[in-house]
């Protein structure tokens, strides 16, 4: 007997730590390296940490509460009326207020704005808009519209960087962003009490830092999925979440929709796909995946050259401008899609975005920023700079609206990508937003004291 | 242009032409040896090149040599070969190339497509007609993502599998540019530019602008090691003729508008496998040494042709001095000579041909001198003899008389008073008749050693002759231009008189003129004892008025007509022989001239010809 309750207690005692290894542990400093800059909107990994919306993309892809706690709408959606939650504070101790949000969301988009007017009443703000916003809580909850206190400004020359998220801005030096744990946050305190981010790192150094331990969380673009699972990291990626895309200006040489057309029909997105993101993205020829919509199929992506020169006509435009922004990947792309379309009979010059000259193609990521079909599509066709039509609340509504769009050509889509991150081997419960940007909030270290 | 002048010409031109000659001899010596030296600088250049080419086509070979039987690729073509996936291998090629230091790499798979590459990754899956190459290296132009084409040196092989079975094999295709970095790698000598020529550049491989089997000339694309070559513009001829022939062409290039900015130039073609130019590279060697080198020699020249030409007018000023002067001085005694001077004469100096010259010229003009002098004495003799017989003649003719008379007047002494009167009377008479003649005599001999001098007037030499014919022949003057019989004399002279419409006028002592003209009338009328025709007639030639006096009667021997002026001279039984001589003072006082035109049986002419007034002197 005597033996039977010592071999139970040393089971016990054996369990015990396996036992508290399944509870996060506050405490410890997650080191993480970024190749951009965390401020830049949209996706910026600081930006997410600070900042806070007034709603939150739920996993259900809803809308769900946030700084604002509940919400209604007027006059058939032309007026909302979001109510604040109470009791929050800003990082610096300020409480949050309607003129807050107000003087955040005017500084953010300024003139630019979907809504007509926004005012605060008490402690809710109202939004008014001359055409119908139906899906504003979901707008709200992208990464461009999350507020900051107007007028704090950061020593890395982010406009805003104190905001009500779960971690605040605390230094910036020797090109490495520290951000602390904000106690008093709403949500309550995050695990980890320092993210230390290591900013314009370079994909190699961050894969080497993470193989020898000096860093817990690095990127792994789409394109270097496979060769990170080859390398056995651990990658944490999301579902297909951008979209890769070509904007085409109607200006200028490209104000032929047929020329349009023929760009459209002359790249080859399958050796994209297949060569240049080693078969991780999602060949699309429209504007939102199929798991949202289900009649992606409807749109053929496949190339047509022959279509293309016909539909060139015989003409031979100037030399068009293509720029890109982004990694080696998507200046590979561009190039892939400007020999494309050297081979349709057109000249094209690829160009670093920025560049001050009349851009006539762009190649563009753009954020899939919700799970509804109709916010998804407001949302990209809005950074892709096109206009948002007026679209009905069904699935034949929403197909006409993309159709009727795409017809136009300007707005080609390539491809759906997913994001991706590789994770040492301390850090725990690693959860990805719906637009595939990592959830540190949650996130605790294994050997956090 | 006198000697001295014509020496001076031609003492220039000789030193001229002598420096010219051998300035040009120098200057063609020269430009032969720098040419002579570019074509061995080119030629050496070449041979490097060749070297300096063929060690880098080594080094490309065992580069990718090298990378075909590495491991690396050697795994690249067996998975390709298991799977047929080429995706994990994109950016094979550009770790590869860092590696291998190749500026051009390419993986092409067994399918001949592009499954990597390192100067243009977008064209993965592109098919390479470069795999299939059996040359060992080769020349390529390499298309570029910017739009523009690189030459470079290109070599293939293939990786080596484990399974020699393999229908395809992988192929490695490599190569290194050719560029300004080659160029400088290149052992050019001082002064010696080494350009390559391209046809790769902007739009060289678009696939709308098919370019044509030799492009325009564009001087955008040929640099140097310093970067862009002055005077590109300059250089197309040759890299044309390389292109177009595929053969080197050389030539001379002015590449501004001063000759030091010239170049010896060569173009040497540089061909792929095919045998298309697609370069050129050029060898231009700076003739600045050679120009600078025949600026100072010309500079040379110039300065010894001046010194040179200012030694010949030295010369040709002693030459002058030795030759010429004394030449010039027998020329200016000859013209005083000729003159009328016999008395001029030259210096005697030397004894060359100039000083006997000068003798001789001294030696002849005394001759004349003392034959003038001799002929003038023998003249003046027989002038006195002349006159002697004339005095003698003239004088015995009214001699014999008086003497008769006398004799006559002592033989009547002794005859009866009223006898001897009347003989008396009769011999008084005769003696002062002939007394009388000798007066005559004497007094014409005087006038003509008298001969006033001539007191100018302007009159109508027309009226002059009227005056004659109306002293002579009246009718004939009062029918002016008509012919008359001279009531007057008994023979059957007619008188014709021609004067012009318009005045004639000339400056003339009146008198003299009349006398003159009376003298030749008297003549004409001798001369025509059995009647005839006298004309008077006057007419302007040119600056001049001629007058002339002629008559029908028996002409002059031409032997007469040489001695009619000279004084005492007649052809008339009772002649002086002073009337012509008179009328040959009177014309040459008036700055004329007469002359006689006479023919046997055909009567003669007296021609004077005086100078017309100015008539628009006052």
């Amino acid at each position: 007997m005597l033996r039977q309750i010592a071999i139970s207690f040393l089971v016990a005692v054996l369990l015990l730590p396996a036992a508290a290894r399944t509870r996060p542990h506050y405490g410890g400093t997650l080191r993480v390296e970024v190749e951009g800059d965390p401020w830049q909107r949209p996706g910026g990994l600081a930006r997410q940490m600070v900042l806070d919306g007034l709603t939150a993309m739920g996993t259900d892809g809803t809308a769900g509460p946030a700084l604002a706690v509940e919400w209604n709408s007027d006059n058939d959606n032309h007026r909302w009326q979001f109510r604040l939650r109470p009791g929050v504070h800003f990082q610096d101790g300020t409480p949050l207020s309607s003129a807050n949000v107000v003087a955040s969301l005017t500084a953010i988009c300024g003139a630019g704005c979907p809504w007509t007017a926004l005012h605060a009443v008490g402690s809710s703000v109202v939004f008014t808009s001359d055409s119908p916003l139906p899906n504003l809580p979901e707008l709200l909850a992208g990464d461009d519209y999350r507020i900051a206190l107007a007028g704090a400004g950061s020593p890395t020359g982010a406009p805003a960087s104190i905001g009500t998220g779960p971690f605040q801005f605390t230094a910036f030096s020797n090109g490495v962003l520290t951000l602390a744990a904000n106690d008093n946050c709403w949500q309550g305190r995050p695990f980890l009490d320092e993210v230390e981010i290591r900013v314009h790192r370079s994909m190699r150094d961050q894969w080497l830092d993470l193989s020898v331990g000096r860093a817990d969380l690095v990127e792994v673009p789409a394109e270097q999925l496979r060769q990170a699972h080859e390398q056995r990291l651990t990658v944490v990626a999301s579902p297909p979440v951008s979209l890769l895309a070509i904007t085409v200006s109607d200006s200028g040489a490209l104000s032929n929709p047929n020329l349009r057309a023929a760009i459209a029909f002359a790249v080859d997105r399958s050796a994209i796909s297949n060569v240049i993101f080693q078969k991780q993205g999602e060949i699309t020829a429209s504007l939102l995946p199929a798991e949202l919509t289900g009649y992606s199929f409807l749109f053929s992506p496949d190339r047509d050259q022959n279509k293309a020169h016909e539909l060139r006509g015989g003409v031979t435009p100037p030399l068009l401008t293509l720029t890109v922004e982004g990694g080696p990947a998507m200046q590979l792309a561009a190039q892939r899609i400007a020999l494309n379309l050297r081979d349709a009979g057109f000249n094209v010059q690829v160009a670093s975005a920025g560049a001050p000259q009349h851009v006539d193609l762009a190649l563009r990521r753009l954020t899939l920023e919700s799970s509804q079909p109709q916010p998804a599509l407001e949302s990209i066709l809005r950074a892709a700079g096109l206009a948002v039509p007026v679209m009905e609340q069904s699935p034949e509504g929403l197909y006409k609206v993309e159709r009727q769009v795409l017809d136009t050509h300007m707005i080609i889509p390539l491809l759906y990508l997913p994001r991706a991150c590789a994770v040492g081997g301390r850090v725990r419960d690693l959860l990805l937003s719906p637009d595939g940007a990592p959830q540190l909030a949650g996130v605790s270290l294994e050997d956090a004291p | 242009m006198n000697l001295r002048q014509k020496l001076l010409l031609l003492l220039s031109l000789l030193v001229a032409v002598i420096v010219a000659a051998v300035a040009w001899t120098v200057l063609l010596r020269i430009r032969h040896v720098f040419e002579q030296r570019d074509q061995e600088e080119t030629a050496l250049f070449v041979s490097q090149f060749q070297r300096e080419f063929q060690h880098r086509s080594a080094e490309v070979a065992a580069a990718v040599e090298h990378i075909a039987a590495g491991e690396r690729a050697r795994n690249i073509a067996f998975e390709l070969a298991q799977s047929g996936d080429a995706a994990p291998y994109l950016t094979e090629a550009q770790a590869l190339a860092q590696d291998a230091q190749l500026d051009f790499l390419e993986i092409v798979g067994p399918d001949g497509n592009i499954v990597s590459s390192a100067q243009w990754p977008a064209r993965f899956g592109y098919p390479e007609p470069a795999a299939t190459a059996t040359q060992s290296t080769f020349l390529q132009s390499e298309d570029l993502p910017d739009g523009t084409a690189a030459l470079g040196l290109f070599a293939v092989r293939a990786v080596r599998r484990s399974d020699p079975g393999g229908a395809q094999a992988v192929r490695i295709v490599g190569g290194k540019r050719l560029d300004q970095s080659f160029l400088a790698d290149l052992p050019a000598a001082p002064g010696m530019t080494i350009s390559l020529y391209s046809d790769s550049g902007p739009n060289a491989n678009t696939a709308t602008s098919p370019q044509p089997a030799t492009p325009a000339f564009d001087p955008a694309r040929l640099v140097s090691t310093a970067g862009s070559v002055t005077g590109t513009a300059r250089y197309q001829p040759l890299i044309d003729s390389a292109r177009k022939t595929g053969q080197a062409s050389s030539g001379i290039l002015y590449l501004t508008d001063r000759r030091e900015d010239s170049v010896s130039a060569t173009a040497i073609p540089l061909k792929s496998e095919s045998g298309s130019v697609l370069a050129v590279l050029t060898v231009a060697i700076s003739r600045s040494g050679m120009v600078e080198a025949q600026q100072h020699i010309r500079a040379i020249a110039y300065g010894v042709a001046a010194g040179g030409i200012l030694l010949a007018i030295l010369a040709s000023l002693w030459i002058a001095a030795r030759v010429s002067g004394p030449i010039e001085q027998l020329a200016q005694a000859a013209e005083q000579v000729a003159g009328g001077n016999w008395e001029a004469r030259v210096p005697e100096r030397g004894r060359d041909e100039i000083g006997a010259l000068a003798r001789s010229f001294n030696h002849m003009t005394g001759e004349l001198v003392a034959q003038r002098d001799r002929l003038v004495q023998t003249e003046r003799v027989a002038a006195w003899r002349e006159l002697a017989r004339r005095l003698a003649h003239e004088l015995k003719n009214p001699l014999f008389p008086l003497q008769l008379t006398v004799e006559n007047l002592m033989r009547a002494r002794d005859l009866p008073a009223a006898e001897f009167d009347e003989v008396f009377r009769e011999s008084t008479q005769t003696l002062c008749m002939e007394i009388a003649n000798l007066k005559t005599i004497i007094g014409r001999f005087s006038d003509f050693s008298r001969m006033p001098k001539p007191q100018l007037e302007r009159i109508d030499i027309n009226d002059a002759l009227r005056r004659v014919a109306q002293f002579y022949f009246p009718a004939t003057a009062r029918a002016s231009q008509a012919t008359a019989d001279d009531p007057s004399s008994e023979s059957k002279i007619k008188c014709t008189l021609g004067v012009t419409s318009d005045p004639l006028f000339i400056d003339v002592d009146p008198e003299l003129l009349h006398r003159a003209l009376s003298n030749l009338v008297l003549n004409a009328m001798d001369a025509m004892p059995d009647g005839g025709t006298l004309t008077l007639s006057a007419q302007p030639k040119g600056e001049t008025a001629e007058l002339r006096v002629a008559d029908t009667g028996e002409g002059l021997t031409p032997e007469e007509c040489e001695r009619l002026f000279t004084p005492y001279y007649t052809t008339k039984q009772h002649g002086t022989g002073l009337g012509l001589a008179i009328v040959q003072s009177v014309v040459a006082d008036h700055h004329g001239d007469i002359a006689v035109e006479s023919r046997v049986g055909g009567g003669a002419t007296f021609v004077i010809t005086l100078p017309r007034a100015d008539e628009t002197a006052s």
